[in-house]
């Protein structure tokens, strides 16, 4: 019965196809090259997709667009090509097959003998190629958008002229602007005269995108040319002669030489050593002592000995290669011909890569400010606990992931992004600050002045929440997920540009420097903590609870360690280590700025986040390596000042 | 109270009476500290089997019973746990670890005690030992033919290879460059970064990557960043705006598991290779999805050290059944040249060097955090000693007809039986 339907519904399939037999097919193209299109490669799809172009079938573009996007079905049964309706909705089990011509297809009930063509992506980066041909003045801008940023990505001369076409239609203002950029690009590359090329990288010379570096740097790539003193050179677009001694050493020249089968080989070391070892005799080697064979210039003489007693071949010194190499000129020449566009690029990248260098200086400042001010966000709620109230909290770190997994929880219950920031920012404050009297009343209080104890205590306390959190969260990272209006980055060139999250990071920072230095300065509580820092006796002795104080002051260092566990999470990953990570950073941070000061900890942060940078852009190829070298400049920088950068003085200084 | 007594008496019976018969099966995975991220789902996968082969009447006639211990994500912990295992619980294999340090200190005390242990892990290669079969990929089974597949396929031609900084990243990451040397790559072209686990701080990182791309060659990012690092690093790709089709990126430690803490409608096209995905279409497959999920819950994912567990379990089960004992050497031998349909369609078979015969699958990550297969290739034998470092070129392992784990094909000779190298 099942074979019977098939059989009827392939029915029409096989009379449309007698039909069509003599026109234009892409059916039938794909059918020829069934293999290479169903298991493609990028390095045989070539030949499928001339095929299909050259036959030049009404129904090519959209074949290659389904092809593209994962769309294109592959029937084992009937070895045909098929896209998959999905607007039929009545057939919600069954799946319909339709035809290239949109035609319906067989009906289907599983979908075993079906195949879904999954082209990798350097195979669709060779269709997304072809398309742009049919894309590129098809009437929603959006599909031109599209068309033109593939082009960007790899443009090649056979594109210049559907561009130039295209370009002369296209109106809207922004499109054309990266056409005629693209435009441009392209000429410099396979323009056909020097001048064009010319007055295209001049026109391009200020820009310092990655595309146009791209497009220059190819050009004044150079290869090493030998030539024979006798010979001339001609036709060859010359960067200059490299004079040996001077811009290349003997030894390498010769090496050149001998690579390129002009010279013979010189002896290494070893054979040269095998000699003199094979030349001993009674302890001597051309009757000098072995033992004397320990030193360079001993086993020189030794050989030059076995060379005139005709022992060992001759050896080339110094001075004969350089006479050698006389024979020869070494240049450096442009792969590229036509000097004029080289002479324009080299003038033209050197104007580029200055002002790429000064970006990128621009770059690692902002990368080291974002740093700063997340070490800053993270270790401001310590500078309170531990740089006004002197309390070790080793547990700080877990009161940031308080926050983080409060973020993360706010996200499951609100769906809208920012609402939910909206409100797990305070939620977070209020869970953390809770926690914090809460380790302040139940543990705290009872270790005063015993910071050994505090210090092992919180240090417990800290692995007991880590466990805590994996038993309800379980060990995977859980998304912290930016709203939307966060998402991205600010780009201000190719070169310099900082994502939005840490910008917003930058001003949180920024904000709760100012709030705590309101609190602190500016109001009665802050006034009161400051005096119950400096002598707590004598603050209750004026009528200040210093036991009241010291809870909330903790709470209020607590609560801001929860914010930035929000912050962080949002730009790094929402695990229950999360804290560990950050506590060693925090506490540097709040040492090297100076204990008990706010400005401190800003000015510490700034500094280690710089010094971080700097010590990546140094030694880019180990960033744990980087992070040491940064641990002991801090060690030596604390032997200088102990006190830290901004260090207190006169009476509150005393400990 | 009265019960919880009562039930205490009676787990402590039955677990009396277990050790007196019936066969044991350790279970070494970290359930606490950095790695309890991804072993904890092993520990479950291991519990899961276990239960499914007790189901169909144990083995030999007998209950199988899991010892599970926690060596809480501490390196030394893992030999002072595996001792203990093989001494106090007298277990008949361990299947366990993750990291490649955490398999090093282990592998001493396994020797010594002549025990069993299954490592269901991708990793390094260079390391053969009589005591332990490696079910995860060979450097040749992963990380070699995804590099060729930027190579062939994408066209690659600058590398930039992002590690964390231990044991795996860095070895991977030499036998990369050799071969990269080796297929005409200059060295100029190949940018090496290592990182500390859980690094977070990766905006210098990304942006260094993308100015490798200022001298129109086309660059490609080899990923052996391990852990929870990875959740950072794809974050700031995505917020650069690093797009797949501009710089590929192919991890070897991000699987379906890891992606489950991520949005990754940023990171769509970006590649992993595996040995499995749980998007095989396959009817193995499908069936031992179902049963996880309805054990662990419709929201738990199935990745490539689970298969590799899978596949252990039951070759273990099989070579058991064949030497009709759990006595170490006995199942050792009857291992070699065991068969197991693998859950991506195909044959897994266990090879004298005691490495599997796997297919090698690239994937691309998808908006719903699963993977596009693109590209299967068939059964890959894993090769212990990487054929790419002229050390170990002439190195082979062939425990079976050589008995040895480290022998040199040039002089002939076994170089050592133990592996505290």
């Amino acid at each position: 019965m099942q074979l019977f339907v098939l059989i009827m519904a392939l029915l029409p399939v096989l009379l449309t196809d007698i039909s069509l037999a003599n026109q234009k097919s892409a059916q039938l193209v794909l059918q020829k090259f069934e293999k290479l299109v169903v298991r493609s490669s990028s390095r045989t799809v070539d030949s499928v997709l001339d095929a299909l172009v050259s036959e030049n079938a009404p129904e090519t573009a959209e074949v290659l667009a389904k092809w593209e996007a994962k769309e294109l079905y592959f029937l084992q049964t009937d070895k045909r090509f098929y896209f998959i309706d999905n607007r039929t909705t009545t057939n919600n089990d069954k799946i319909q097959l339709v035809l290239f011509d949109g035609s319906y297809g067989p009906l289907l009930t599983t979908d075993k003998a079906l195949k879904q063509l999954k082209p990798n992506s350097g195979v669709r980066k060779k269709i997304r190629q072809e398309l742009v041909r049919f894309q590129l003045q098809d009437t929603t801008p959006s599909v031109r958008a599209l068309a033109l940023t593939q082009l960007e990505r790899n443009a090649t001369q056979e594109h210049l002229e559907p561009l130039q076409e295209a370009l002369a239609s296209e109106t809207e203002p922004n499109l054309r602007a990266r056409m005629e950029r693209l435009q441009r690009r392209l000429l410099i590359s396979f323009g056909q005269d020097s001048s064009t090329r010319v007055t295209n990288i001049e026109f391009l010379s200020s820009d310092i995108s990655v595309d146009v570096r791209q497009t220059l740097n190819p050009l004044i790539e150079t290869e090493l040319f030998i030539l024979h003193a006798s010979e001339s050179l001609d036709g060859k677009n010359i960067k200059k002669q490299l004079i040996v001694g001077q811009d290349i050493s003997v030894e390498d020249a010769y090496a050149i030489l001998v690579d390129k089968g002009l010279e013979p080989r010189l002896m290494g070391k070893e054979e040269r050593n095998k000699i003199l070892i094979d030349n001993i005799k009674d302890g001597k080697v051309a009757d000098i002592p072995v033992s004397l064979l320990n030193q360079q210039n001993m086993r020189d003489r030794a050989y030059t000995n076995l060379v005139a007693a005709g022992l060992a071949p001759n050896e080339f010194t110094t001075q004969q290669l350089r006479q050698k190499l006389t024979a020869y000129k070494f240049f450096e020449i442009y792969i590229e011909k036509d000097s004029a566009v080289t002479a324009a690029a080299e003038a033209a990248l050197k104007d580029i890569n200055q002002k790429v260098g000064f970006y990128k200086a621009f770059d690692l400042l902002l990368d080291s400010l974002s740093l700063a001010s997340i070490y800053f966000l993270a270790a401001i709620g310590l500078a309170i606990t531990f740089g006004v109230m002197g309390i070790i909290n080793m547990a700080h770190g877990e009161f940031i992931m308080i926050g983080a997994y409060t973020g993360y929880v706010v996200q499951q219950i609100i769906p809208d992004y920012t609402i939910a920031l909206l409100v797990a920012i305070p939620l977070a404050f209020c869970i953390t600050f809770c926690a914090g009297v809460l380790l302040e009343r139940s543990v705290i209080r009872h270790l005063r002045q015993r910071p050994l104890e505090t210090l092992l205590a919180t240090f417990g306390i800290s692995i007991a929440l880590q466990q805590l959190a994996k038993n309800i969260f379980g060990t995977q990272a859980r998304p912290l997920t930016a709203p939307d209006w966060l998402d991205g980055a600010l780009i201000v060139n190719d070169v310099v540009s900082i994502s939005l999250i840490r910008i917003a990071i930058f001003f949180l920072a920024l904000l709760f420097l100012a709030i705590l230095i309101y609190v602190l300065k500016r109001t009665r509580f802050g006034l009161e903590v400051r005096a119950v820092t400096q002598n707590a006796r004598m603050a209750s002795s004026v009528g200040i609870n210093p036991e009241k104080v010291n809870m909330l002051t903790f709470g209020l260092g607590s609560g801001i360690a929860g914010i930035a566990g929000i912050a962080i999470g949002l730009f790094a990953q929402v695990t229950s280590e999360i804290g560990s990570a950050y506590i060693v950073q925090s506490f540097m941070t709040v040492v090297v700025g100076g204990v008990g000061n706010i400005w401190g900890t800003m000015a510490g942060a700034g500094m280690i986040g710089g010094v971080q940078k700097a010590i990546e852009w140094l030694y880019p190829s180990n960033t744990l390596a980087a992070q040491t070298y940064m641990i002991i400049f801090i060690i030596i920088f604390i032997q200088f000042r102990p006190k830290g950068i901004i260090a207190l003085k006169g009476r509150a200084a005393e400990d | 109270m009265k019960k919880i007594a009562l039930i205490t008496a009676l787990t402590l019976t039955t677990s009396l009476s277990a050790a007196l018969a019936d066969i044991k099966v350790g279970v070494l995975h970290s359930l606490s500290g950095t790695m309890a991220i991804s072993e904890t789902t092993l520990k479950d996968t291991m519990l899961m089997l276990i239960e499914e082969q007790n189901a169909k009447g144990g083995l030999l006639g007998e209950k199988i019973v899991p010892v599970v211990v926690d060596p809480a994500s501490d390196w030394p912990l893992f030999a002072e746990k595996t001792r203990e295992l093989l001494t106090v619980q007298n277990v008949d294999v361990i299947f366990g670890a993750w990291t490649s340090v955490s398999r090093k200190s282990a592998l001493p005390v396994l020797e010594e005690l002549n025990g069993l242990m299954f490592y269901p892990v991708q990793y390094e290669g260079e390391e053969s030992s009589k005591n332990v079969f490696y079910t995860g990929a060979a450097p040749n089974q992963q990380a070699i033919p995804a590099t060729d597949y930027f190579l062939e396929e994408l066209g690659v031609e600058k590398f930039a290879l992002l590690g964390t900084d231990y044991v795996y990243p860095r070895t991977t990451n030499k036998i990369l460059e050799q071969y990269l040397k080796d297929k005409g790559i200059p060295a100029s072209d190949i940018f090496v970064n290592y990182t500390p686990f859980g690094h977070n701080d990766w905006s210098k990182i990304v942006a260094d990557v993308v100015a490798l791309g200022a001298d129109g060659k086309k660059v490609g990012v080899i990923s052996t960043i391990n852990g929870d690092a990875n959740i950072g690093f794809y974050k700031e790709l995505a917020a650069a705006g690093v797009s797949a089709d501009d710089i590929p990126v192919v991890a070897f430690s991000v699987g379906e598991e890891e992606l489950s803490g991520l949005d990754t409608s940023n990171l769509v096209g970006h590649l992993a290779a595996w040995n499995y995905f749980q998007s095989s279409k396959n009817e193995a497959n499908a069936s031992f999805v179902k049963k996880w999920k309805a054990k662990m819950g419709a929201n738990r994912v199935t990745n490539d050290p689970m298969e590799a567990h899978y596949i252990g379990f039951n070759m273990w089960v099989n070579a058991v059944e064949k030497a009709g004992t759990t006595d170490v050497d006995a199942v050792r031998k009857a291992m070699y040249g065991q068969t197991f349909p693998n859950l991506t369609g195909g044959t897994a078979e266990m090879l004298p060097n005691h490495h599997l015969k796997k297919p090698v699958l690239i994937g691309e990550i998808q908006s719903d955090g699963q993977f596009d297969i693109i590209s299967q290739t068939a059964e890959v034998p894993g090769d212990a000693w990487t054929d790419y470092l002229p050390e170990s070129a002439e190195l082979v392992s062939d425990w079976q007809s050589l008995g040895c784990g480290m022998y040199n094909t040039k002089t002939k000779t076994c170089i050592q039986l133990t592996s505290n190298y």
